[in-house]
C-alpha cells in the first residue's frame, strides 16, 4: 500500500531540505538501518535519509509524505533498544541530528526550550553551565531529546525525580498531515482541556513529530554521595528497598547488580569497582542540602542495609569517583552486548522485584542459559537481558544459534507471563518498539490496544508516521 | 613501623579553574577540593604497609583550615591520626618554604618515624620538589616517582619506570619515598570509616609550636602574573572524497603544519 520514493519526490525534497541534508546513497545510509538492539534482523535501510533543520521543514516533509503515501520514521540519536527509529517499511527516515540548538534557558522560570535534536550530554552542559539540574538520568548520554520524549525515558534517578514526562511542560509537533501544533508551554499548571502533551510523550514518534520541547529544570542539590554496598546473596540486597521506603528514605537512584556482570564491565573498561566483596550489589546514591545532611541519611541506610546483611558499606564521595562507579553501571550493557539477544525492561510494583528475580533464576536455570538481572531497585523497573550463553565458573560460554532461538521465546513467554500476574507492565523505559509488540497484549485490555490504535489513526489516518511501531 | 604522609588539598582535577587576577590565585568560588591524587596514592601505600607490618599511620597536611575536611577524608580511609600544621598564608607556590616546615615538623614531632611517604607532585603547583627538598633538609635516603614498594625490617627495595626500563633502588630507612599512579589502586573510605574518623580529634600545630620563626616562613617566591594558557586553536577538518581529502591533508602536513 505504501508507495516508493521516486525521483520526483527525492528532488522535491531536495528543495526542502538542500542537496547536503538529503542522502539516498547505501552506504551512508547504514547507520540508519538500525538503532542499538543487538539482533542485526530487524535491522532495514531506508529508501531516503532527509535532515531538515527548521521546524517549516519537518512539515513539508511530512505533507508530502503524507500526500504521497510514503512512510516517514522519525529518528533522534538512534540509542533505542527496541527497534523504535527502524523504517521497518522503507521510505523515508527523518533524522533530527540537524535541529540540535539550545534555544533557551530562562532562569526566572527555570525551563529550558530546546530542538529535538540535542543530545542529552549537551543539554547536561548547558544546564550545568547555567547553575541548575536536569535530574533524569536515562544513560546513554548520545540519545536526544527527542527519542527521550517519545519513549519517556527514566533512567536510574526516577525513584525520587520521576521519568521525563514529569519534566516536559511544553512540545511543538508537526502531525502527519503536515500541521504544526503546540502543547502546553512553560507552565506549571494547566486544566486546559485534554492533555495531548503527556499522549505525545511516550507515544514513539507515531503520533507526531516532536521538534521543540519546554523542559522543567530544577535547583542543583548541593551534596551528592554513592553508597556501595555488598551482600552475600541477591535476594537480601533487594529486601532492604522496602525497609528505605518504609523508613522514608527517598535515595536518589537505588540499583541492584550481581557481581559477574560487575567483572566483566570492569575488565571491558579497565576501570575498578570500589569493592570485591560480596556476590551481589545495591548502588545507592543519595543528595542533599548539607554535608551533616548527607552524613545522617547514609547512615540510616547503611544501619538498614547491614541489618539486612549487607557486607559493609563503601562510599563514592568525590565527583570523579560517583562518575567512575556510575559509568560502570552505566556501560554493562556495552560489556555484554555482543551476547545480548534482548533487554528486556519489566516494571512492577516495586515489593514484587524479589520476587520476579527469583522467578528469572528459576527460567535461568531452567533453560540453562544467562539471564543477567539488574535495574532500578526501587521504582520496580528491571532489566534481565536474555543471553546467547550461559555463564560459567566466570566465563561467557556462547550457545549455539539453535539452541538459543528456542530457548530465547520460551525465556520471553515465562517472564513476561510472571510480570503480568505481577501486575506490571512490558516497558518501564525503553517503549514497545517492534520487538516488543507481540507482547503488548500480555499486559494491556483488548479495549484499551483498540482505543490506542484509535486514536492512532485519527492522528495519521494514512498510517504513514512510524508505522509498524507498539502495534500493527 | 611508624609512618608519616604528607597530603595537599588540591582542586578538583575536573573543576574549571579561573583566575582571580587581584590576588594572582585561583578564584575558589564554585570549585571543588580534593586531595591530592598522587597523595591518596601514598596514603594507600602506608595502610597497606601498616596492615602488613604494623605501626601507625600519621597523616601530615600544612594549611588552613579547609585542609581539615582532607585530613578526615585519609582518616576515613584508615590513617590513625592526622596532624594540621596551620598557616594562613594563600598559596605561596614556594616549595622550599613547605618543604622547611614539613621538616621541621618532622623533627619536633614524628622523630621516630621510619618511612615518609608523599605524592610525586601534587596536581595544581605540579613543581615536585617538596619529596626531595625534605629528604635533603633532613639528610635521608630518597627514591622518587615510585611504582612498587616493598619493605623489608630496615630495608626497602623501591622500583621506578625510566626510559625504557625499570630501575630497582635499594635503600635504608627512614627514607624519604614518592608515590607514582599504579603504585596501587587507592580504597574507597567505607561508610564506618567516615563515622569514626568524624569522631577523631585532629590537632592543629602552629609554626611557633615548631619553633618556626618568621623569617623562616617568609616565601621567597613572587607571583607577579598567573595567566590561562592561550586557548588551543580548532582542529582544521577536511571534507572531500577520501582520494582528494588525503591529497590535501598531505600539502597542510607538508606546507603548514610543517610536520613532513
Amino acid at each position: 500500500m505504501y508507495k516508493k520514493v521516486t525521483q520526483e519526490i527525492i528532488e522535491k525534497l531536495e528543495k526542502v531540505v538542500g542537496q547536503k541534508n538529503l542522502t539516498h546513497d547505501r552506504e551512508k545510509m547504514e547507520d540508519y538501518s538500525h538503532d542499538e538492539f543487538s539482533l542485526k534482523d530487524i535491522a532495514k535501510f531506508p529508501e531516503l535519509v532527509v535532515k531538515p533543520e527548521k521546524t517549516e521543514e519537518v512539515a513539508e516533509i511530512l505533507r508530502l509524505a503524507n500526500t504521497e503515501m510514503v512512510p516517514v520514521t522519525p529518528r533522534g540519536g538512534a540509542t533505542g533498544l527496541t527497534g523504535g527509529c527502524v523504517p521497518l517499511y522503507g521510505g523515508i527516515v527523518l533524522s533530527l541530528e540537524n535541529m540540535n540548538r539550545i534555544l533557551e534557558v530562562d532562569l526566572d522560570n527555570q525551563m529550558a526550550v530546546v530542538e529535538a535534536g540535542v543530545t542529552l550530554s549537551e543539554f547536561y552542559q548547558a544546564v550545568e553551565e547555567a547553575g541548575l539540574f536536569f535530574p533524569p538520568h536515562p544513560g546513554e548520554e548520545s540519545a536526544m531529546i527527542g527519542g527521550l520524549i517519545a519513549t519517556n525515558a527514566g533512567g536510574a534517578r526516577a525513584v525520587k525525580y520521576g521519568v521525563i514526562r514529569n519534566y516536559i511542560r511544553g512540545l511543538e509537533v508537526v502531525l502527519p498531515t503536515g500541521s504544526v501544533i503546540h502543547l502546553g508551554g512553560k507552565l506549571m499548571k494547566s486544566s486546559t482541556g485534554y492533555n495531548l502533551l503527556n499522549l505525545i510523550i511516550g507515544s514513539e514518534g507515531t503520533l507526531g513529530v516532536v521538534t521543540q520541547a519546554t523542559i522543567q529544570l530544577m535547583p542543583s542539590p548541593r551534596v551528592m554521595r554513592s553508597l556501595i554496598i555488598p551482600y552475600d546473596e541477591l535476594e537480601k540486597a533487594i529486601e532492604t528497598v522496602p525497609l528505605l521506603i518504609r523508613k522514608r528514605i527517598l535515595p536518589l537512584a537505588v540499583e541492584f547488580v550481581p557481581k559477574d556482570v560487575i567483572q566483566i564491565t570492569e575488565e571491558f573498561l579497565k576501570k575498578r569497582w570500589p569493592c570485591t566483596q560480596g556476590s551481589t550489589y545495591l548502588l545507592i546514591i543519595l543528595d542533599a542540602s548539607s554535608e551533616d545532611e548527607i552524613d545522617r541519611l547514609s547512615e540510616e541506610v547503611a544501619e538498614t542495609c547491614m541489618e539486612k546483611g549487607a557486607l559493609d558499606v563503601y562510599v563514592a564521595d568525590s565527583p570523579k569517583k560517583q562518575e567512575e562507579v556510575l559509568d560502570i553501571r552505566s556501560k554493562i550493557y556495552e560489556a555484554i552486548k555482543s551476547h545480548t539477544l534482548e533487554v528486556l525492561d519489566i516494571s512492577i510494583p516495586r515489593a514484587e522485584i524479589a520476587r520476579h528475580v527469583k522467578k528469572v533464576q528459576e527460567v535461568s536455570q531452567k533453560y540453562k542459559i544467562w539471564l543477567p538481572t539488574f535495574g532500578h531497585a526501587a521504582d520496580g523497573n528491571v532489566h534481565t537481558h536474555i543471553m546467547s550463553a550461559r555463564f560459567e565458573g566466570g566465563k561467557i560460554v556462547s550457545l549455539p544459534e539453535e539452541e538459543w532461538k528456542t530457548k530465547f521465546e520460551k525465556v520471553r513467554e515465562e517472564l513476561y507471563k510472571d510480570c503480568r500476574n505481577r501486575r506490571g507492565v512490558i516497558s518501564g523505559e525503553h517503549g514497545i518498539g517492534i520487538v516488543k509488540k507481540s507482547y503488548l497484549s500480555y499486559v494491556l485490555d483488548e479495549e484499551t490496544i483498540e482505543l490506542m490504535k484509535g486514536i492512532k489513526r485519527h492522528f495519521d489516518p494514512q498510517n504513514i508516521l512510524n508505522p509498524g511501531k507498539i502495534f500493527d | 613501623m611508624n609512618i608519616c604522609v604528607f597530603v595537599k588539598r588540591v582542586p578538583d582535577t575536573e573543576a574549571k579553574i579561573r583566575i582571580d587576577h587581584e590576588t594572582n590565585s585561583i578564584s575558589e568560588e564554585g570549585i571543588n577540593f580534593i586531595l591530592s591524587p598522587y597523595d591518596e596514592v601514598a596514603v594507600e601505600e602506608a595502610l597497606r604497609l601498616r596492615e602488613a607490618n604494623g605501626g601507625t599511620v600519621t597523616v601530615v597536611s600544612v594549611g588552613n583550615e579547609e585542609a581539615l575536611t582532607t585530613l578526615k577524608k585519609c582518616l576515613a580511609m584508615g590513617a590513625d591520626e592526622a596532624v594540621l600544621v596551620k598557616d594562613e598564608t594563600p598559596e605561596t607556590y614556594d616549595g622550599l618554604r613547605t618543604a622547611k616546615i614539613l621538616a621541621r615538623a618532622v623533627e619536633k614531632r614524628f622523630p621516630d618515624y621510619s618511612l615518609l611517604l608523599f605524592g610525586k607532585q601534587s596536581v595544581g603547583a605540579d613543581n615536585a620538589q617538596i619529596p626531595a627538598m625534605v629528604a635533603d633538609l633532613l639528610n635521608l635516603p630518597q627514591v622518587n616517582v615510585v611504582t612498587k614498594l616493598e619493605i623489608d625490617g630496615n630495608k626497602g627495595i623501591a622500583h621506578r619506570e625510566i626510559e625504557g626500563a625499570l630501575e630497582k633502588v635499594s635503600f635504608s630507612l627512614p627514607a624519604v619515598v614518592s608515590a607514582q599512579k599504579g603504585l596501587n589502586e587507592p580504597r574507597y573510605e567505607t561508610l564506618k570509616g567516615i563515622m569514626a574518623a568524624k569522631k577523631k580529634e585532629i590537632p592543629i600545630v602552629t609554626f611557633e609550636d615548631l619553633g618556626l620563626k618568621e623569617e623562616e616562613v617568609t616565601p621567597l617566591l613572587e607571583i607577579t602574573k598567573l595567566e590561562s594558557p592561550p586557548q588551543r586553536q580548532a582542529g582544521k577538518i577536511i571534507e572531500d572524497e577520501p582520494e582528494e581529502a588525503a591529497k590535501q591533508m598531505v600539502k597542510f602536513l607538508h606546507e603548514e603544519a610543517k610536520i613532513i
